[in-house]
């Protein structure tokens, strides 16, 4: 990738598109807006290949690179204009409740449990941005603390802090649903 | 019980910690009933979380790597275009000779500044003139400074 490589760069896009599409679209809800993001993070990262020293793992750099842009993106305000709640996806139509697996036998559990993870998605919607990403990361993308760290740029106490007070949100939503 | 580890409870269920901090907040955990509690929370969501993640919408990867494609190759074209503009580069290159050559010929013309008798700066301070005399003595600069910045101007009227 160093040398610019276009084979190289090819490969590497096709390794990781679906990842990167995918936590574009987890913090921006928005399926064009994710194409576009997770398009633009792959031209940076060609564009700024040579300046990466292999200190960091590469997917940390390019996980950073990417949720710069997506939440500038959302800072913006043009990010922020889709909430999920219940509303349909604007892309299939379908609602987060009708997305969700339902692996419960009982359909009124099934149901009920469906309506509260719909809840608490749509609060993890409404979190701080940072504090968002970091439990996208966490939870979604498997990173450890120190990654979302070296992911968000802070420190892995600010960090914790960021996931304590996002996941005591969470659990009051849980619990009031 | 002071110093509850309520921003390490997320680290410790996911196993975190180094292990002298998973010791200490395991010896806090049997201690506190309470924190105990609120760790089997963090874990029952972290897991709910996980397990329920939204699925993004589909895409086809075939069109999105030539859309990106496109993209790499415009962008790629307009940084070319701007290094490879040969007017802006030569104009570029006309206008740091001339201001090297002035600032060359204004080091040359002035060697040194004279000393102020006191004649001089008591009419100064009386007058505030002092402060606007490093301008007035360049004012025939500043006025070469006028055409060089009209010369596209100029180059145009001699042509037509």
């Amino acid at each position: 990738m160093a040398y610019r490589d276009e084979a190289a760069f090819d490969l590497l896009v096709a390794r990781y598109q679906e990842r990167a599409y995918r936590l574009a679209w987890s913090i921006l809800r928005n399926a064009e807006d994710a194409r576009d993001l997770s398009q633009e993070a792959f031209i940076r990262l060609y564009q700024s290949a040579s300046s990466f020293a292999g200190r960091a793992k590469f997917s940390t750099w390019f996980y950073r690179i990417l949720v710069n842009l997506c939440l500038d993106h959302r800072r913006k305000g043009r990010g922020w204009r889709l909430w999920l709640r219940d509303e349909p996806d604007p892309d299939s139509g379908e609602s987060l409740l009708d997305r969700q697996p339902a692996p419960f036998a009982d359909p009124v559990d099934a149901l009920g449990r469906e309506r509260t993870l719909t809840k608490v998605w749509a609060a993890v919607d409404r979190l701080a941005p940072q504090q968002r990403a970091a439990v996208i990361l966490q939870v979604q993308e498997e990173l450890t603390t120190p990654e979302i760290a070296a992911v968000l740029k802070c420190s892995e106490a600010t960090v914790r802090v960021h996931l304590h007070r996002a996941l005591r949100t969470l659990k009051k939503t849980m619990e009031t649903s | 019980m002071a110093n509850h580890p309520e921003t390490e409870l997320g680290p410790y269920v996911r196993g975190e910690l180094a292990p002298s901090e998973r010791e200490r907040v395991a010896r806090h955990l049997e201690a506190c009933p309470d924190c105990r509690q609120d760790a089997e929370r963090v874990r029952a969501l972290l897991t709910e979380l996980g397990d329920s993640v939204p699925v993004a919408p589909a895409v086809n990867w075939g069109r999105y790597r030539a859309e990106l494609r496109l993209k790499l190759d415009a962008r790629r074209a307009r940084r070319r275009a701007w290094w490879s503009r040969p007017l802006p580069l030569a104009l570029s290159a006309s206008l740091a000779g001339v201001l090297l050559f002035f600032a060359v010929w204004s080091g040359w013309r002035s060697p040194g500044v004279e000393p102020m008798t006191p004649e001089e700066a008591i009419i100064g301070r009386r007058l505030d003139l002092l402060r606007q005399y490093s301008v007035v003595e360049r004012l025939d600069l500043l006025e070469e400074f006028d055409v060089i910045r009209s010369l596209d101007q100029l180059a145009g009227t001699q042509e037509g």
